[in-house]
């Protein structure tokens, strides 16, 4: 199945879960539920804390299904969303204490392959996001990569890399601004 | 407007980012996601952001959830039936955890619900679930016996669940859920089934067991979290 094949399939089934089509939340399910899996995993270092937010996420799926746009949004960034807010939800209400990774797993920018779903839309955004990561100062990208893979906040991220607080939050503002200029290039 | 950010906007609205990027704190949170709901300009910054910092998942690994865990979200939605509304209490699991005592618990479990049984008589057939728990752990072992007057439930696990009580709830096949009844944590229970849910008992009906709130569900529907359910099946 090409790239445009894999989302419009993932726009219709979606489509069809906003009428309440529990199939298509199955089909939905068995073609994004490892890569969210994945990213609940990673924020929440913890399986059965994952599962549950995964829970969460597919039934938040099945009651919001409507408000997706594909005119706004791609699929996959919407469903990695919502799998991701969930996640920092549940992290920041103190279920799960967070693992504390060493800093330097999140400073290679672009290093790793992008998996197959990931390519259905995103190849081309990836690369343009880590060329502007790459003009950043290292760490300042490093701190970006690891908040938002992690879902790590200022003061975990302070804490992590030793750095006062109000630092960091400055570092992360004045990334984020030039991140945006870079994007818009 | 009156918050910290507001002198260092200059357009770029960097409070939407934050929040894609996922620095801020619960509260910090809640608060944008109400202004969120009213300002149009904020939830295109906020889907601006997440298309851009979203590729950054692609070198996160995907990893295979559980076999299980597709049965337990079907089972959350059927448990729901239409009765999920947006925002509800999916959104706060986090009051609950379980510990599993481990597989020899199942057993003794299993062999507490047998025992019942065989002191019954045997007109029609034994049902039995085992009510699955995040991981795949038993949470409960059920046992209907042959007359459907009595139900035993069997915790195999430890929940704590503060301040809360666990209400079991039966769903026959496209049905609603029905009320078997609030059951202690921790322990086992006989619930007498009433009479009109007598005919409604079948195997393929699923148990399921959610969180209330003390004295159980207000609205005679499961309003909290389901935190385990299983199939009954023919013994």
């Amino acid at each position: 199945m090409d790239q445009n094949a894999a989302r419009k399939l993932l726009v219709e089934a979606l489509a069809r879960v906003s009428q309440g089509d529990r199939d298509a939340l199955r089909l939905v399910y068995r073609r994004t539920s490892a890569k969210l899996f994945g990213v609940c995993l990673r924020i929440l270092g913890d399986r059965s804390e994952a599962e549950d937010v995964l829970q969460e996420t597919y039934l938040t799926i099945w009651r919001r299904a409507a408000e997706f746009d594909r005119s706004r949004a791609s699929p996959v960034t919407w469903l990695v969303a919502i799998a991701r807010n969930r996640s920092i939800d549940r992290l920041r209400a103190g279920a799960t204490v967070p693992r504390m990774r060493p800093i330097d797993d999140a400073t290679d920018v672009g290093d790793s392959t992008p998996d197959p779903l990931e390519q259905v839309e995103t190849a081309q955004w990836h690369r343009q996001l880590a060329d502007c990561l790459g003009e950043l100062e290292r760490r300042h990208a490093a701190a970006i990569r690891a908040a938002f893979l992690d879902g790590a906040t200022y003061e975990m991220l302070a804490e992590r890399m030793e750095v006062p607080l109000g630092t960091m939050k400055s570092w992360i503002r004045r990334s984020l601004v030039k991140l945006r200029a870079c994007l818009e290039r | 407007m009156s918050d910290e950010h507001t002198m260092w906007d200059e357009g770029s609205t960097p409070l939407a980012a934050e929040y894609v990027l996922g620095v801020l704190s619960a509260q910090e949170r809640r608060d944008f996601e109400r202004r969120l709901t009213r300002e149009p300009a904020l939830a295109s910054e906020v889907e601006y952001w997440e298309q851009k910092l979203g590729v950054l998942t692609s070198e996160v690994k995907p990893v295979e959830p559980p076999p299980q865990s597709w049965a337990r979200i079907e089972a959350a939605l059927t448990a729901h039936g239409s009765t999920a509304r947006p925002g509800g209490v999916w959104q706060n699991l986090s009051f609950w955890r379980w510990a599993a005592i481990g597989s020899t618990a199942v057993a003794a479990a299993s062999l507490a619900a047998l025992a019942y049984l065989e002191r019954a008589p045997a007109p029609r057939q034994t049902l039995i679930a085992k009510l699955d728990v995040s991981g795949g752990q038993a949470g409960f072992v059920a046992a209907i016996d042959p007359g459907r007057s009595g139900l035993i439930i069997v915790p195999a696990s430890v929940a704590n669940v503060n301040q809360r009580v666990l209400e079991l709830w039966l769903i026959a096949s496209g049905d609603h859920p029905r009320s078997l009844g609030v059951i202690e944590p921790g322990r086992p229970a006989r619930i007498n089934l009433p009479a009109e849910l007598i005919q409604l008992i079948a195997a393929d009906a699923t148990l399921a067991v959610s969180l209330e709130p003390p004295g159980g569900s207000p609205t005679g529907l499961p309003t909290g979290p389901v935190i385990a359910s299983g199939k009954l099946t023919k013994l």
